[in-house]
């Protein structure tokens, strides 16, 4: 659990999906919208991304918001 | 006008240096210290103080535009304070770190007004005038003014009170007041961005 923003502990496969369409944190970075250390923030797990930035991210990987984000074991 | 905000905004900044020594020259040939200014001096002194006086009008009316303008507030205040909005992740950042702020500043504003309020007279009285064999006195007061009052009310019939020790509010002035807590703004706000930004990097390295 985050001290600075308190948080459902998410897991997501953001970078294995950077990985297969091999594109950087930069390039995903502009293709979404914000900024490189949001990027880097969410695939280390300190940020949790809003719905909004969770739909796009889907999009941009032709996926659905399951594939790329899951609630860890153990979390209530 | 938004072209002309950006257009005074610029003479704004950039007449500061010729201001200050319009100032310098103004103050080191005002009549009140020296000889009146005569000749192509005083067409200089006349000057400085018309260049003075537009600057001061330009202030006032670029400090009216940002509280009245949300888009010109946004662009030259982001940019005095360093404040960063652009992405979700900032955005809630900056919202945290301004909610620091906002609630320190209004704990100092607290403080302050506790402190301009209270008023502490310690003195001694002739032993003539020794309540129960006691020349030594304490005088607390509470005082609130809406306008600026030059004299503290002070316990009557000082004349023959020795003072040991006197607080009538704030010694500081008005504008010290307001300029600390502008800096106080840009410092708390900077300092609570770092830290929290510095906390979610240590997070990922958990």
């Amino acid at each position: 659990m985050s001290k600075c923003l308190p948080q459902l502990k998410i897991a997501n496969r953001l970078h294995v999906l950077r990985a297969e369409h091999r594109i950087t944190q930069e390039q995903l970075a502009k293709e979404v919208g914000v900024t490189r250390a949001t990027i880097v923030a969410i695939e280390g797990g300190g940020y949790n991304p809003s719905l909004e930035l969770a739909f796009r991210l889907a999009r941009y990987f032709k996926t659905d918001i399951n594939t790329i984000f899951s609630v860890e074991e153990g979390n209530k | 006008m938004k072209r002309l905000d950006s257009i005074l905004l610029k003479v704004f900044l950039y007449g500061l240096p010729p201001v200050i020594v319009c100032a310098i020259f103004s103050y080191s040939h005002s009549p009140e210290f020296v000889n009146p200014p005569t000749g192509y001096l005083k067409l200089l002194y006349n000057f400085a103080g018309f260049i003075l006086a537009f600057w001061m009008m330009l202030s006032l009316y670029l400090s009216v535009r940002l509280m009245v303008s949300g888009s010109f507030r946004d662009k030259v205040l982001a940019k005095v304070t360093f404040l960063r909005e652009r992405d979700e992740r900032e955005v809630i950042l900056t919202g945290k770190a301004t909610k620091t702020t906002f609630l320190t500043s209004l704990a100092i504003l607290i403080f302050l007004f506790f402190l301009s309020a209270f008023h502490v007279f310690i003195y001694r009285v002739p032993p003539e005038k020794a309540v129960d064999g006691k020349t030594g006195a304490v005088s607390l007061g509470v005082g609130f003014s809406l306008l600026e009052n030059p004299k503290h009310a002070k316990p009557n019939d000082t004349t023959l009170k020795k003072d040991i020790f006197s607080y009538t509010g704030l010694p500081i002035s008005s504008t010290t007041v307001i300029l600390v807590l502008i800096i106080w703004q840009i410092i708390s706000y900077n300092y609570s961005m770092r830290r929290l930004t510095k906390c979610m990097e240590d997070d990922l390295l958990k």
